[in-house]
């Protein structure tokens, strides 16, 4: 009764409400400012998407030659067709998300955290809005061009429920790997250098993430191991969405990256509490 | 000749004693880049496991493959660490510093550095060919000498292609972007078998994307002698540095130094 009569008072509970709207577009600004910016140099995010001409025609001479020397049409109920654009999907996924863990780590070790942390706004969301800017329009342009080339490599995509399904996957997949890059970041609070960890991460998403071939390949053992790590649900999930789109896949999808989410994204917010607490700025 | 030696060894002997300094640092590189290297072998494993054999090649010939573009790679990037980085330097007029001392530009630019992680490149190159003598079950003297033949080979038209790319810096200005394409280009291309590639595709990686003589083809010398393949690997390395020095040195002509004040620590 005293505490409602105190916000009543002081408007305490109309000011929260006002700062929700706020924040939300305080990171929306952010978000705004980044896309712009990328929109700005239209060429250098052509540029940016030719990386995936290479790996599609890598992928495609190498998966054609292991199909042709099989003499199946398909392998784990996967036909040529399927692979190249499964592959197509987690190449996107791979080439547009934003690696904020070194910007994290050259901004703890070089001191201009110091002059992050006392903007008024969250550190860690405000990355997390500029990294969403800029991956938003690199997965459109790897998209567009990779799209191009595996259609002219191996027919038309998959239809329009694939690509809204994986569409709607990769948003928390940038998410989940958002918080992955955090915690390579943050870990430069502690050790002097992050290379090594973003490195091993990387070829955990290569590998048992599925990049470099789809998980249904992989011996049993190997398949149960990667379907319950995190890696999986950044890049095959809405990569296998995308080639076989249901609504149970859906489902299964979103559940396990919200599960990780919680995981992964709950450790990244005490290891912030924690470090910003620890942290001492000498200097100025 | 040999005050040029002279002066590459002890630019390479203050490069290992500086890296010293910041010891965990280094090591921390090392191992990280050994195992980023096992990781990425083991999508080979999955692969052959399944499927045995692709246009004649397997799982020893892969291990033999990264064998060389490993050392080669590490070795190169390691003794001559600016050839990742030459184009900024150019861009951003740090050239200045090299040509005002009586030493030759282009090499002490590219052994003024010394990457960390190229270690372990290295490292796990030497024990990717470990592993392959001992699954292929054939080893002598003149497969060792084969090996460092291959990988000197592999290493004159790795740097010499990054020094070329970059060149174009002194002629179109900024190649941050092409560096890095023709960087992850040569680097991918050369980590596939050969065989996986026909007619056209085949004549682009021995000549603008040369891939092919940075893993394929000394990896199969060191398998096996050929007098053709040997020769092949001689001219493409001496063909491949001799045009890149000729491009750097036709380039620095074009130089333009910003006369900004540089901080060389």
């Amino acid at each position: 009764m005293r505490s409602k009569e105190a916000g009543a008072l002081t408007g305490v509970g109309r000011v929260r409400e006002h700062s929700a709207a706020a924040v939300a577009g305080k990171y929306w600004a952010v978000f705004r400012t980044q896309l712009l910016n990328s929109l700005a140099y239209p060429l250098d995010l052509l540029g940016r998407s030719l990386l995936i001409v290479l790996f599609m025609w890598i992928f495609m001479n190498l998966w054609r030659v292991t199909y042709g020397a099989t003499g199946e049409s398909s392998i784990a109920g996967l036909t040529l067709a399927d692979t190249m654009w499964y592959l197509m999907m987690a190449e996107a996924v791979m080439l547009s998300k934003h690696d904020l863990s070194e910007t994290f780590s050259e901004q703890v070790k070089d001191g201009s955290v110091a002059y992050l942390l006392n903007k008024p706004f969250n550190f860690i969301l405000y990355h997390f809005a500029a990294g969403l800017g800029d991956s938003l329009l690199a997965f459109g342009g790897n998209l567009l061009v990779g799209s191009a080339v595996v259609w002219l490599m191996v027919g038309p995509p998959p239809g329009l429920t694939g690509w809204i399904f994986a569409g709607a996957a990769v948003v928390l997949s940038w998410l989940l790997d958002f918080c992955f890059s955090a915690l390579i970041g943050l870990s430069a609070f502690v050790v002097e250098e992050t290379n090594a960890f973003r490195w091993i991460y990387q070829k955990f998403l290569l590998l048992l993430g599925g990049v470099l071939i789809p998980i249904d390949f992989f011996p049993a053992w190997l398949q149960t191991i990667s379907l319950n790590l995190p890696f999986a649900w950044i890049i095959y999930g809405p990569a296998r969405l995308f080639v076989d789109p249901s609504l149970a896949r859906l489902g299964h999808v979103f559940l396990q990256q919200c599960i990780w989410l919680a995981v992964v994204g709950g450790i990244v917010w005490v290891i912030y509490r924690r470090v910003v607490a620890r942290l001492v700025i000498n200097g100025g | 000749m040999g005050r040029q030696l002279a002066f590459v060894l002890a630019l390479w002997k203050t490069n290992l004693l500086s890296a010293m300094e910041y010891r965990v640092a280094f090591l921390t590189q090392v191992f990280g880049m050994m195992l980023n290297n096992a990781l990425y072998f083991v999508f080979w494993i999955i692969f052959f496991a399944r499927f045995e054999e692709i246009n004649g090649w397997n799982l020893v010939d892969m291990l033999f493959l990264f064998g060389v573009v490993a050392t080669g790679f590490g070795a190169g990037t390691y003794l001559f660490g600016n050839a990742v980085r030459l184009s900024s330097l150019i861009a951003s007029g740090q050239m200045d510093y090299y040509l005002s001392l009586p030493r030759p530009v282009l090499l002490h630019a590219l052994a003024s550095r010394s990457n960390a992680s190229s270690a372990g490149d290295f490292t796990y190159g030497l024990i990717s060919f470990g592993a392959a003598i001992y699954f292929s079950g054939s080893f002598g003297s003149l497969m060792l000498l084969r090996f460092t033949l291959g990988c000197l080979a592999s290493i004159a038209v790795l740097i010499s292609f990054l020094v070329l790319v970059q060149s174009l810096t002194f002629w179109i200005g900024n190649t941050s972007l092409l560096t890095r394409h023709a960087f992850n280009a040569i680097v991918t291309f050369s980590l596939y078998p050969i065989t996986l590639f026909d007619g056209t595709a085949k004549l682009l990686l021995f000549t603008l994307i040369p891939a092919a003589f940075i893993g394929a083809l000394p990896a199969e010398f060191v398998r096996r002698f050929d007098l053709l393949q040997l020769a092949q690997i001689c001219a493409g390395g001496a063909v491949f540095l001799l045009l890149a020095v000729y491009v750097f040195y036709r380039g620095l002509r074009r130089y333009e130094s910003g006369s900004a004040i540089q901080v060389r620590m």
